[in-house]
């Protein structure tokens, strides 16, 4: 049966980029993956979610082959809000199983500094139904925090068992070189930044970042005649949608694509959830954190917080998550972020996580997400 | 960054915004913001016109501090999901009222209120907004 593969994987460190464009930071991951050239690629994938917005640029799949010295090879970008790094892979991933392609390189890139405060604030809720939701100034985090609010008062929580997530993803971005923020911190300091939408605080949402991230998938017919030094099958992908507008969805605070996605994605390899021992998942505001291990059933309902608490998905538990801090605290560099999570789990396969390294791991994942988890993309890797 | 409202936009969609004139299934009841000819749950093709009642009860509520391009001027302002009688629900501005009134459950009154200037020379945008009922009627569909 033909497979797909992971060959080569670079990240830059996500920042604010301020001196450079979209070409220079492609051009600059691109640099990283030296070791698979020479290649013949039969397509490359682009992952953008707003460069016709902040950077006044669109088709970007003809100007990143340009920029890479690749012009001639189809390229095609690929926008799902913050899923589009992760829709960029499945892309891949579809195009190799079909047979049309054995060799794709994927290239995530954002850069969300260009932006005023004001767009920073109201570009993530594009994702949403605008008519329903932006043109009424409600943004994507006022109904991040309203779930919040209704998840606190469904199962009567203290607010500490959804911020302590923010602790947990600084403190795994504290040992990853390419985090965005890379500083420890505590609840106290979360519970006492200031409120964005109550009870939404700072410092459980992400800040403007720009990045780059970059793999080269290929297929099992190709694999012997590429020049690679590390290898991870890319074992299962898919991707399932919901009902946009989340208080809509028959229940709020269940995040179905994103379980539809995931488990579909592991029916492919035939694997069980316990098998996956890094995952990465989509915590752009903490309450995500606790909805998606939920819904895709490594903890209870309302009792994620709780499996925090006691370890679970930290090292040495059930399930480490985001293992270079997640959206968090690595950052989310919007369309790039997806691939930066799939670069991150090749790095923990080919046991290359530095000090972020999960010891004998043998299966890793990943659940992107666009807007509140109407959109959901979901990849299993296995080691090569 | 380019004009957040636009003249046809707005047209297009006054009914809904300035009376919540919607489009429901006749087969599931599923309610729309937007002309459709299919039902976006059950993919009935029998969809008609309706109204939503003009109250409704909130759900739960927030306040936005750090406000989007066009808000910069109100915030903080407060905004909140209500829902009406037959189930659908809504998000929108919640106005005429100090966030200590707000309670969950509390019934509300549909009001057509200004919602953005698009700068000194774009649009001025009016919609619907929620507030705590003071007129008098009960909650009931058209109400």
């Amino acid at each position: 049966m033909r497979k797909v593969y992971i060959v080569g994987a670079s990240l830059l460190k996500v920042d604010e980029q301020w001196g450079q464009s979209i070409d220079s930071l492609v051009t600059q991951v691109v640099d990283g993956l030296a070791e698979v050239r020479p290649w013949k690629l039969d397509s490359i994938y682009v992952a953008n979610a707003l460069g016709e917005i902040l950077q006044n640029q669109a088709n970007l799949g003809a100007i990143v082959a340009e920029d890479v010295g690749l012009t001639g090879v189809p390229a095609l970008r690929v926008e799902a809000g913050g899923a589009s790094g992760a829709a960029a892979l499945l892309s891949g991933y579809q195009a190799i199983l079909s047979g049309l392609a054995d060799t794709v390189l994927v290239i995530g890139v954002e850069k969300l500094s260009d932006a005023t405060p004001e767009e920073s604030v109201f570009l993530p809720s594009l994702s949403e139904r605008y008519d329903l939701v932006g043109f009424q100034g409600v943004t994507e985090a006022a109904l991040a925090a309203m779930m919040y609010r209704m998840y606190l008062e469904r199962y009567e929580l203290p607010q500490e068992m959804v911020a302590q997530f923010p602790v947990l993803m600084h403190e795994h971005a504290s040992k990853a070189p390419h985090a965005q923020y890379q500083f420890k911190t505590t609840l106290e300091n979360v519970l006492s930044s200031p409120v964005v939408s109550p009870p939404l605080r700072r410092l459980e949402t992400t800040a403007p970042a720009d990045g780059a991230a970059a793999v080269i998938l290929c297929s099992s017919d190709a694999l012997p005649t590429i020049q690679h030094e590390q290898v991870v099958e890319l074992a299962g992908a898919a991707s399932s949608t919901d009902i946009v507008f989340p208080f809509d969805r028959e229940d709020p605070l269940k995040l179905s694509a994103a379980a539809r996605a995931f488990y579909e994605a592991l029916a492919r390899p035939g694997l069980s959830r316990e098998q996956v021992k890094v995952l990465e998942i989509h915590d752009s505001y903490s309450i995500l954190a606790n909805l998606i291990l939920e819904s895709i059933g490594y903890s209870a309902e309302g009792a994620s917080g709780v499996d925090a608490k006691n370890g679970m998905f930290d090292y040495g538990g059930k399930v480490v998550i985001n293992t270079f801090g997640g959206l968090k605290a690595r950052g989310h560099p919007l369309g790039a972020t997806g691939v930066y999570q799939a670069a991150e789990i090749f790095l923990q396969l080919t046991g290359r996580a530095g000090a972020c390294q999960v010891d004998g791991v043998k299966y890793g994942a990943m659940i992107s997400l666009s807007g509140l988890g109407s959109s959901a993309y979901a990849l299993v890797m296995k080691e090569g | 960054m380019h004009a957040v409202f636009r003249p046809p936009v707005n047209w297009r969609h006054r009914r809904f915004r300035y009376r919540l004139v919607v489009w429901r299934c006749q087969n599931c009841g599923a309610v729309h913001h937007y002309a459709t000819s299919i039902c976006r749950r059950c993919r009935s093709n029998r969809v008609a016109e309706d109204k939503l009642p003009d109250r409704a009860r909130l759900i739960t509520y927030t306040v936005v501090k750090n406000p989007p391009v066009a808000f910069e001027k109100q915030a903080p302002y407060i905004v909140g999901l209500v829902e009406f009688e037959d189930g659908t629900r809504l998000v929108a501005g919640i106005t005429d009222c100090d966030l200590e009134e707000l309670k969950p459950g509390i019934e509300l009154e549909r009001v057509v209120r200004k919602i953005a200037e698009d700068g000194e020379s774009g649009l001025i945008v009016y919609g619907y907004k929620f507030r705590p009922a003071i007129t008098r009627g009960r909650y009931t569909p058209g109400g």
